[in-house]
């Protein structure tokens, strides 16, 4: 956590109070001094810090001494987070967004190829963008609803009178910007509604307007408090005030609820104060029966549904005219209760758009300009106007705008693209940016020439590129989201695939399952230079830990000669000089791994033949026909001729057929096969390699030996011949 | 919720890695029990979770509401887990057999009524059965035995003995052959599976063990890679069918040892069908087929896949492959109940737990 050091004078490096960096303080639990200290990244944002005290100070002391473990280490290696995580949105909660969002993006993606081809090569009949904005539409949808749903967390079977204020998690505030761009770039369909779906978005989002300033809900949550025990609703100015508030955000549902919780409404008090009951239900029905021009409204939802704007001014006309008959009826006077009287006509001067009672009724500017939208300005789309209005509507209520989400909503209505970014990027990070640009680009030439042209400033990529090659450096420095910055990658026209093909070499390869994942990735996107990298690192890992089989594997899927014949040399040296038929049996399983192909195996293919040649010569000797020993002779030479087969080999190799020269019924060799294995065998004199081999593997006659079967089969060849 | 037809598909998010997924065998008829083993990467810890799955949650509407999968008990694994199997020790404990990447095999036996961890064994702390991974273990029914196998060649017997688990090296060819898959074929006999689609059979009884073997790169080239997991049919034992790399799923037929039969692959002919890695197979019990009672034993019988590219379907000889899940991301590990075939649990890469329920009526269980 960044924070100012607690000891400044125990710090190593000596920083001055006055510089405003991050400070991370780090618990080390090794004694000074310090001798050295050593940085290195880790994966992500994690760095790793090695501490490490002289050698000679930590000799002195002695073992003994120490009394505790720590005061004793002669250093530490620690790890440090740099950067706090958001404090709304846990890490768990993050990655299920990173995943759940790739299918919509994925498709979305498709569809825009598609879509551009078709308009390409239909060019002349129709604008590309008439119907692009609802395939944006159905990808916003899928990911405002992965965002979370702000559905309610139980429902109960039998709805409670008092509770005006149905218990919901909090909303997210990612989905809250998530909704206010769909609103305004994207759905095109609803424009002329604006208004109203900002009525419905402020009903889901007024809880998280502002952290520190009073909103409506806010209100509400204490007026629900309060509710169960309050003996005469109608006489607590809380009651009213409450009732105001929620009747000028257009919360019509809570406010008719709440008229209804009026005591003139007990059965014992009904005689009593019928003109007052009138009163009340007479406005909860004119609140219930508001024009609203607005395309539906969901169940529960109170007012009167106008799709076009000629029946919704008619409507409001007429409803408008009602209000002010009753505000000037007679039965005002014949209403006791005063409370009642002025809370009633209250509401009635808010919903007759009286400036001063809305303004009084609403907390956050953001609210004001919704009740202005509904009540005094119905009909207001235009973006200059409302932008207007919010900067005069701040001033009121001289509020400064702290939360990223009213910054967005500002940078919105000031039709200003960079300002919507740099607010995306800044208060909801990466994931927001890299999957809004597709919004602010759903029907908007504009928005699309300036986000997807290339820059030479960014190095000749597009805003959208940019944003979408930082989102994936967020995705790769996880262990668990690196296998989703491909799909995004390879969306980037420009640098992805060379940030792809860093990406896929640099992944750990200890495991075979993650190797293959990698690989898989790799296949997809024809990235065989990495895959056989890839491959020849793992091969190397593993053979250098003693896993020889897989190692070899690797190597000879990688088709790496060069690697595959040094290790020949290494996996010969731990055969050792001869093979026994009982190493043999061991070997067997990474000989027939390698397989008779020698292209692939290299010099490791030797050992394959090798174990033919002992196989037919354990045949021979087991007293089996001419032919066997034919054939051993056979592979002998071919081993003889290969260059693969070292030379230590060879001596061995020929004295394990000194009986098979002798052979009674014929000669097995040739003159010419014979020759050639004379020569070799004076190869190896001429190399003072004999000798050794001899004394220490061989009996000593063993050359003697194999010169005199050469030459007696040599004198039997000539005469067969 | 993703699925065709009757096929209902349920995801759990579990915000922590997903690495292996087993029904296991309670005795409650409420409840099913499932285990989980679960990676955190925010603290590099792992463990294996008990989750229980109450079908009929909502009893008003008991068909469409999803069930709910409860966590019920958690077991901390000292690292983290690479295998898990499960099995029981029939009117005693639920038995799980773990492995991890550290190179022990631990043993958890539980209640079989509220599957709670009653007792835990482990492989001796100071020496690693295996060096570095186990790939994967295999626990026989009657959960008394394990077998083990790793990269680093070694076949390790893991016995519950008095309060301690016994080890046995079976064999151990020091990192010549590495091995990645094992299933027990009966008491005795098992098979072994690794690099190269190599295949071996082993026989405790016989001296040294190793019966037969499938060499490796069979197909001379044109199919190789991994062996990742093996399955043998009870009433099938000289059939072993093996899930591998690029797609392939083959069988090993004993009696006809040099000529694997391919399912599917590369190598297939006619069809290009997955190309991608098969992570787990298991002969899919439930599966209908028409030719069942007529099989003959040279018939491949119906088997169960998951794959990288996030396939989960069945394949039957002859026949064109039935998909019966396309996720975005992969499936690691797959397992079909024992007791009630039609459903299935599944890892899948997003660290979640899938549950695949198919219909019941369907239901054809052949033994």
């Amino acid at each position: 956590m960044p924070g100012r050091l607690s000891e400044p004078e125990s710090a190593l490096i000596p920083l001055s109070t006055e510089v405003d960096v991050p400070l991370y303080h780090i618990r080390l639990g090794v004694k000074p001094p310090i001798f050295r200290v050593f940085i290195s990244w880790s994966r992500g944002n994690v760095l790793q810090v090695a501490c490490i005290r002289p050698l000679e100070d930590h000799l002195a002391r002695g073992e003994g001494n120490e009394t505790s473990d720590d005061a004793g280490l002669g250093g530490k290696v620690v790890e440090v987070k740099l950067g706090a995580s958001n404090p709304n949105i846990s890490e768990a909660q993050r990655r299920r967004i990173i995943y759940d969002s790739v299918p919509p993006f994925v498709l979305l993606q498709s569809r825009r190829k598609a879509f551009l081809t078709m308009s390409r090569m239909s060019s002349s009949s129709s604008h590309p963008s008439t119907d692009w904005w609802k395939q944006v539409l159905e990808y916003s949808r899928s990911i405002s609803e992965l965002l979370g749903s702000s559905k309610l967390s139980s429902k109960s079977v039998i709805e409670d009178p008092m509770i005006v204020l149905e218990p919901v998690e909090k909303p997210s505030s990612l989905k809250a910007a998530w909704q206010l761009m769909e609103i305004f770039y994207v759905d095109k369909h609803y424009f002329s509604w604006l208004p109203e779906r900002l009525v419905d978005w402020l009903a889901d989002y007024d809880a998280i307007l502002s952290e520190t300033q009073m909103t409506v809900h806010s209100k509400l949550v204490k007026l629900q408090e309060k509710l169960v025990n309050l003996q005469v609703i109608e006489n607590e100015p809380e009651y009213w005030e409450g009732l105001s508030s929620v009747l000028t955000v257009g919360w019509l549902d809570v406010a008719v609820k709440l008229l209804r919780l009026h005591g003139s409404y007990q059965l014992n008090q009904l005689d009593s104060r019928e003109t007052e009951n009138g009163l009340v239900e007479t406005v909860a029905v004119l609140v219930s029966t508001m024009p609203r021009l607005r395309h539906d409204l969901p169940v529960r939802k109170l007012g009167q549904c106008l799709k076009t704007k000629p029946d919704f001014i008619k409507a409001w006309e007429k409803w408008r005219g009602q209000i002010t008959k009753l505000d000037c009826s007679a039965f005002w006077v014949q209403c006791s209760h005063r409370p009642t009287r002025e809370g009633l006509r209250n509401l009635l001067q808010i919903m007759l758009g009286n400036f001063n009672s809305i303004s009084t009724a609403c907390f956050h500017w953001m609210e004001l300009f919704i009740s202005h939208v509904l009540y005094i300005r119905p009909l207001t789309v235009g973006f200059e106007e409302m932008h207007g209005l919010a900067l005069k509507f701040m001033r009121l209520k001289s509020s400064s705008i702290s939360n990223g989400l009213m910054r967005l909503l500002i940078g919105i209505l000031g039709e200003n693209t960079e300002v919507v970014m740099a607010e995306c990027s800044k208060s909801f990070g990466p994931w927001m940016v890299a999957h809004s640009a597709e919004l602010l680009t759903a029907d908007n030439n504009q928005n699309e020439i300036l986000l997807h042209e290339e820059r030479y400033n960014l190095g000749g990529i597009s805003i959208v590129e940019l944003h979408r090659l930082v989102y994936c450096q967020v995705l790769t420095s996880h262990p668990l989201t690196w296998q989703v910055a491909p799909t995004y990658l390879v969306s980037c026209p420009k640098q992805g695939l060379g940030l792809l093909e860093i990406l896929l070499s640099k992944q750990p390869v200890q495991n075979y399952p993650m190797i293959l994942k990698n690989l898989e990735i790799c296949q997809l996107n024809e990235l065989y230079g990495i895959s056989s990298f890839v491959k020849k690192i793992a091969g190397m890992h593993q053979w250098k830990h003693g896993r020889k089989g897989s190692g070899v594997y690797w190597l000879q899927e990688a088709r790496d000669e060069a690697r595959l014949n040094r290790i020949a040399q290494q996996l010969f040296e731990c055969i050792g000089r001869s093979i026994s038929d009982e190493t043999f049996k061991q070997w067997e399983g990474l000989i027939e791994l390698l397989g008779s192909d020698v292209g692939t195996a290299g010099g490791v293919g030797f050992l394959h033949r090798y174990r033919d040649f002992k196989r037919s010569l354990r045949q021979v000797k087991n007293g089996r026909p001419t032919r066997a020993a034919r054939q051993t002779v056979e592979s002998l030479i071919q081993l003889m001729k290969s260059p693969y087969t070292p030379q230590r080999f060879w001596l061995p190799l020929l004295h394990d057929v000194v009986e098979l020269l002798n052979w009674k019924d014929q000669p097995l060799l040739n003159v010419s096969e014979t020759n050639f294995l004379l020569k070799k065998l004076q190869e190896l004199s001429m190399a003072q390699l004999c000798r050794e081999f001899s004394e220490t593997y061989l009996p000593p006659e063993a050359l003697t030996e194999i010169r005199l079967a050469l030459a007696t089969n040599l004198s039997r060849a000539f005469l067969e011949e | 919720m993703a699925g065709s037809g009757d096929l209902q598909l349920y995801r759990y998010p579990q915000s922590k890695s997903v690495d292996a997924v087993r029904w296991l065998y309670p005795l409650s008829t409420f409840d099913r029990f499932i285990a989980t083993a679960l990676y955190d990467t925010e603290d590099a810890s792992s463990s294996v979770e008990i989750h229980s799955l109450n079908l009929n949650s909502d009893p008003e509407n008991p068909n469409r509401s999803k069930p709910l999968l409860r966590p019920r008990s958690n077991w901390p694994s000292p690292s983290r887990i690479s295998s898990l199997r499960t099995s029981e020790i029939p009117h005693k404990h639920v038995v799980a057999a773990l492995s991890t990447f550290a190179g022990y095999v631990h043993f958890l036996f539980m209640d079989p009524i509220d599957v709670s961890v009653e007792l835990e064994l482990s492989t001796d702390e100071d020496q690693p059965l295996h060096n570095a991974s186990v790939s994967v273990v295999d626990l026989q029914d009657g959960g008394h035995e394990c077998l083990s196998v790793g990269e680093d060649g070694r076949v390790n017997l893991v016995s519950v003995g008095e309060g301690r688990l016994d080890t046995q090296l079976v064999h151990d060819n020091r990192g010549l052959v590495s091995y990645t898959a094992v299933k027990w074929g009966s008491q005795a006999e098992f098979a072994t599976g690794g690099f190269g689609f190599g295949l071996q059979w082993w026989d405790q009884r016989k001296p040294g063990g190793l019966v037969s073997q499938l060499k490796g790169n069979w197909a001379q080239g044109n199919v190789t890679g991994i062996v990742h997991s093996i399955d043998i049919h009870p009433s099938r034992k000289h059939i072993s069918v093996v899930g591998g790399s690029s797609g392939t799923v083959f069988a090993w037929d004993l009696r006809w040892q040099e000529q694997p039969i391919l399912l599917s692959g590369v190598g297939v002919a006619g069809q290009s069908t997955f190309e991608s890695e098969i992570w787990e197979i298991q002969y899919d019990i439930h599966a209908q087929s028409s030719s069942i009672s007529s099989t003959s034993s040279t018939k491949i019988l119906p088997v169960m896949f998951c794959s990288e590219d996030g396939i989960l379907g069945v394949i039957e000889q002859g026949k064109a492959p039935i998909e019966l899940l396309t996720e975005a991301c992969a499936i690691n590990s797959l397992d079909i109940d024992p007791q009630n075939p039609s459903d299935i649990i599944c890892g899948l890469d997003w660290e979640s737990i899938g549950i695949l329920m198919r219909p019941k009526e369907a239901a054809f269980v052949y033994y």
